[in-house]
């Protein structure tokens, strides 16, 4: 019988990750797939990247995961959201090489130590004693293991939707998972049923490309991965064009042939990712909606059309995409379909991802009720880490809401809950000013060396972007020439009766940027562009950074006590009936994770810290 | 578990000789000493010894003790200081209010307990008695919620609160959703915003001083010349010998207070000595407290003998310019009165004011002249609504709100959004301190009931 210290079983952006991780950390390891050909497929846009997410890929890199640097060899197009609008909310985008990014990804996997693949299906969970000990395929083959990490993404029990066609499939026809949710199931998960769905794909040779607006990419940015050095070629546009009236009297007239509205889907789909029919009855007074128009592959012709997801049938399909200027010979390659699948709730998890009730069961990416690939891979990366850290007795790795989007992430999963497809956004982080894509390696790589999961060579590039900084700051408050100071005032038109001494003070003047403090005084010699920047944005925020630490302290305070996870909630005098029932069933790990949960409120954590006094 | 210096009354509220005000937290010590002077320049301030000195407030100034306890001896286990001064609720908040200002926090209901028993200084049996205090507390707070004025409230700082979530919500879908057609409110919006926010959070605050009105009762100075009767004339307003009556000109020289309910407000009557130059040296302190005491209440009654109009009577008159004032025409019993007569005689100034006719003496127009007062009290009240803060903790947190305001609208224009938001977003939660909310996911849940959004 077969033998391994971890089986993932996926091979999406949380498998992969996953995988990743538990084989570089020594663990021998097998990574099962439904389908070689769909290692690390990108279902839905061929892009990576964007706000919040371009965080959460940049995390993932810092930590020592893999999908920036593989973003970074199949970047089509990069740019930069947000600029403009504050350090703290910008975002990088890629558009990327869909078949690229799988043949890189799949390169990567079957060159990794440590790492076995397989094609097969998985339809049963082995436990004994309520401890994961293997998996059985679909072949009758049972395989053990000490930990699983589930990260099946959209292929549970999925099933696809065009208007009233369906099949029993996963995503671009690969073949669905079937049995895994009944063994979970059987094993006391609570089973949830969510929906998403994805645009149609075109040929680009059908498009009258003159209707649409072209948007190029942005030049000199930066990439995702600390390590890519080379800069992308960022050669190719995307394509912006609206729907129309007609567009929308179409979808109007067919709605009844929806099965979002004959009730054919029963699945919860996400808020922030509407198909088109939604879009046009939910806000029936917008004469237009975007389109972009995104490449596919370098090397062909396939497109992709954000913002034109639909479940309508097929010859709806075709009216509706050909009443759109510039579309109107256009020839659909692939149709837009809606997808349904199987979930598990969050809540029945620990910030390590392992499950409650079965232990060294670990879960990962939209298994756990998110959507988006970084989403995805972040989960997946901090599952393997855990999963590892679990088979080699040593402590659990957490990241809180203030260290990471990684954190934020977790957190609200395991602690709130989702009750939709969950995507991570800017606005779910309290401590935004803090995660910020520029610094993601500052706050993780060392966290992701202490691991083990940072090579030297990445460390070597983190190491030298430490040492640029802390010699900037050593210059910052050095008295500087007077005069100088008043010419660069007077050319940015910020003189005032005191005259700013030092460089920092000067930077905290809005119209001064650090790359005319750097030419007016010659300071900051031979530090690159990316840590001028750094430097300058934590001058420039300093007080709010201050702020927002003052905050995190707060939090923290709560977030180091812990609660027991036998703790008799119905015992505790004094804690509201509502608060007894939801901490009874989540089993938060500290005061901090239970503060967070709905229902218990400030009296409630009152009542629970005099109780653990009490207990003392 | 913080630490940080929490400051409230321990003694109840109502008359009485003295009243405490007790501080715990580390630096309390600190905060202390910046309000307090020593009457000995030789005071030392060592654990459990009374010092007498005084105590700086805004504006005013009392003489009392300051009582230092050091941690871990002391009631709440930590760094203890308390003030004793005099009774009454008046002077303990405004030593709250100083401490406040020099940065200690209110305490919450039954923190001083709960930081005692955390710091070992209490029993499982007495904790249990904390953790029902803390009950309590939040179920009282639902039940006073239905209550009319804190139903108000809430109202209002929903709404405040509401236009708050569509400002986030507009900022949000800005940062999360860049490339969308959807035209974003420009910051001057956002400020124009916030400018009407803080508008309202200073009416509120400013209703606070109504607040105390309904609380603690309106303070109503008596003034005028020595022996125009103002002594009798609080005596039949609050129907007892409360202060000293006699004819010698001169005889009141303390500000003696009685008090009385009228429709549900209480009035604080606060006689003063006579105003007027002179020599006698005991009275002039009085006259001083007296001017003090016209400047710290809310209405002042500026008493004449219809008697004996005089140019001293116009020289008090201006010192009650610029004041709620109600001039008395007092002891009508002893002249055949001419009304118009005497109103030809009394300058502009005096005339400007709500001139009344009255018998001290016989109760002559006694009850004309509370329902004056009452009626001078609520509209001297500017809040056009009709809410009134009367919880101190809520005015700290509605003025550190509109100190927010401030800061957003001196700096939006500098800096990126990214700030801005942060900026609404503490905000935010500053005004949901009041009603104990958080934010949750209601400016997500806004941004998709109120976009079109999506790939």
């Amino acid at each position: 019988m077969k033998s391994y210290d971890a089986i993932v079983i996926g091979s999406g952006h949380a498998g992969c990750e996953a995988a990743l991780a538990l084989a570089r950390l020594g663990n021998n390891t097998l990574l099962t797939t439904l389908n070689l050909d769909s290692v690390a497929f990108l279902a839905c846009n061929p892009s990576i990247g964007g706000t919040a997410k371009g965080q959460l890929a940049t995390e993932i890199d810092a930590l020592g995961g893999e999908m920036g640097v593989n973003a970074d060899k199949n970047i089509l197009q990069l740019r930069m959201l947000n600029t403009g609008k504050g350090v703290a909310v910008q975002s990088l985008r890629a558009q990327v090489d869909k078949r690229g990014y799988h043949s890189s990804m799949l390169d990567t996997l079957l060159s990794q130590e440590n790492l076995s693949i397989k094609q097969c299906e998985v339809t049963e969970i082995l436990t004994e004693n309520n401890i994961v000990k293997g998996v059985k395929t679909s072949f009758g083959e049972e395989i053990m293991a000490r930990a699983v990490v589930i990260c099946t993404g959209v292929y549970m029990e999925s099933r696809v939707i065009i208007g009233d066609w369906t099949a029993e499939q996963g995503p671009n026809g690969f073949v669905r998972s079937h049995g895994l949710s009944s063994s979970l199931k059987n094993l006391g998960f609570e089973i949830l049923r969510f929906k998403t769905g994805t645009p149609a794909r075109v040929d680009a040779r059908s498009i009258d490309y003159s209707k649409f607006e072209e948007q190029k990419g942005d030049e000199n940015i930066q990439t995702f991965s600390y390590k890519t050095k080379i800069q992308p070629k960022n050669i190719y546009s995307c394509y912006l064009g609206y729907t129309n009236e007609k567009t929308h009297e179409i979808i109007r007239s067919n709605l009844h042939r929806a099965p979002l509205y004959s009730g054919l889907i029963s699945g919860v789909g996400p808020r922030y990712c509407p198909s088109i029919e939604d879009k046009v009855v939910r806000f029936s007074d917008k004469t237009r909606h975007q389109i972009f128009l995104e490449m596919e592959n370098a090397s062909n012709n396939e497109i992709y059309v954000q913002g034109f997801s639909s479940s309508l049938p097929y010859d709806v399909q075709e009216q509706m995409y050909r009443s759109v200027s510039g579309f109107e010979n256009v020839r659909l390659l692939r149709n837009a379909y809606a997808i349904e699948y199987d979930c598990i709730s969050s809540l029945s998890l620990l910030p390590t991802l392992e499950s409650k009730t079965v232990q060294n069961l670990f879960f990962a990416g939209q298994i756990n009720g998110t959507s988006g690939y970084e989403e995805a891979g972040a989960q997946g990366l901090i599952a393997g880490i855990n999963a590892s850290h679990k088979l080699q007795g040593k402590k659990p790795f957490i990241l809180d809401r203030s260290e990471a989007y990684i954190g934020v992430l977790i957190d609200d999963l395991v602690t709130k809950g989702t009750t939709e497809p969950y995507r991570m956004m800017t606005s779910r982080a309290e401590y935004r000013l803090l995660l910020r894509q520029d610094n993601a390696d500052m706050r993780l790589t060392q966290r992701g060396r202490d691991i083990g999961l940072v090579d030297d060579e990445r460390y070597a590039i983190f190491l030298e972007k430490k040492r640029q900084i802390e010699s900037c700051e050593k210059v910052l408050d050095d008295i500087l020439d007077k005069e100088k100071v008043r010419v660069i005032l007077e050319k940015y038109d910020e003189l005032s009766s005191i005259l700013p001494r030092t460089a920092r003070e000067l930077l905290r003047k809005s119209r001064i940027d650090i790359f005319s403090v750097q030419d007016t005084f010659h300071i900051f010699p031979d530090v690159s562009r990316e840590v001028l920047t750094y430097v300058e944005t934590e001058v420039k925020y300093e007080g709010y950074l201050k702020r927002e630490k003052i905050l995190v302290e707060q939090m923290r305070k709560n977030e180091s006590i812990p609660l027991d996870k036998n703790i008799d909630y119905s015992s505790i005098k004094g804690l509201r009936l509502e608060a007894r029932q939801k901490l009874d069933k989540l089993r938060p790990l500290s005061l901090g994770q239970a503060s967070r949960i709905s229902g218990v409120s400030p009296a409630d954590i009152a009542v629970l810290s005099i109780y653990l006094h009490t207990r003392k | 578990m913080t630490d940080d210096v929490i400051v409230a009354i321990s003694t109840p509220y109502g008359k009485a000789g003295i009243a405490v005000v007790r501080m715990s937290g580390k630096g309390c010590l600190d905060i202390a000493k910046k309000m307090f002077t020593p009457y000995s320049k030789h005071a030392k301030y060592e654990p459990n010894l009374m010092i007498l000195g005084k105590i700086d407030l805004i504006a005013t100034c009392d003489k009392g003790f300051l009582v230092y306890f050091q941690s871990p001896k002391s009631y709440t286990g930590e760094d203890v200081v308390e003030f004793q001064c005099h009774g009454g609720v008046y002077v303990a908040q405004k030593i709250v209010e100083r401490a406040l200002s020099l940065g200690a926090r209110l305490a919450e209901a039954g923190e001083f307990s709960k930081r005692a028993f955390f710091n070992g200084k209490m029993s499982l049996d007495e904790a249990e008695g904390v953790i029902d205090t803390i009950n309590a507390e939040s179920e009282s707070e639902l039940k006073s919620a239905s209550s009319l004025m804190r139903g108000m409230l809430y109202n209002k700082i929903h709404s405040m609160t509401d236009t708050l979530i569509d400002i986030m919500s507009e900022i949000e879908v800005n940062l999360d959703y860049p490339e969308h057609d959807i035209e974003y409110e420009t910051k001057e919006n956002i400020a124009s915003h916030v400018l009407s926010i803080k508008g309202e959070i200073d009416t509120l605050v400013s209703s606070a001083h109504q607040g105390r009105l309904i609380k603690n009762g309106i303070n109503i100075a008596i003034v005028g010349k020595p022996n125009v009767g103002k002594s009798m004339l609080l005596n039949t307003l609050i129907g007892e010998e409360q202060a000293i009556v006699t004819d010698i000109a001169g005889t009141t020289r303390d500000v003696v207070a009685g008090s009385i309910e009228y429709n549900g407000m209480k009035f604080n009557f606060l006689d003063t000595a006579g105003l007027r130059e002179t020599s006698d040296k005991v009275e002039s302190i009085g006259i001083d407290k007296a001017k003090q005491t016209l400047n710290e209440s809310d209405i002042v009654l500026f008493v004449l003998d219809v008697t004996e109009i005089a140019k001293e009577d116009m020289d008090i008159s201006k010192l009650a310019t610029g004041h709620n004032t109600i001039t008395i025409i007092n002891k009508i019993d002893l002249d055949i009165c001419d009304e118009e007569r005497i109103k030809s005689v009394l300058p502009q100034e005096i005339l400007d004011t709500d001139i009344l006719f009255v018998s001290a003496k016989d109760n002559v127009n006694i009850d004309t002249l509370k329902e004056k007062i009452y009626n001078l009290a609520l509209s001297s009240s500017s809040t056009s609504s009709c809410i009134i803060l009367t919880n101190l903790r809520h005015v700290n947190i509605l003025e550190s709100a509109s100190n927010m305001c401030d800061e957003i609208l001196n700096s939006y224009k500098d800096i990126t959004l990214d700030l801005i938001a942060q900026d609404i977003r503490l905000l935010y939660d500053k005004l949901c301190e009041v009603t104990g909310e958080s934010l949750d996911d209601k400016v997500i849940d806004k941004i998709f009931s109120k976009f079109c959004l999506g790939k």
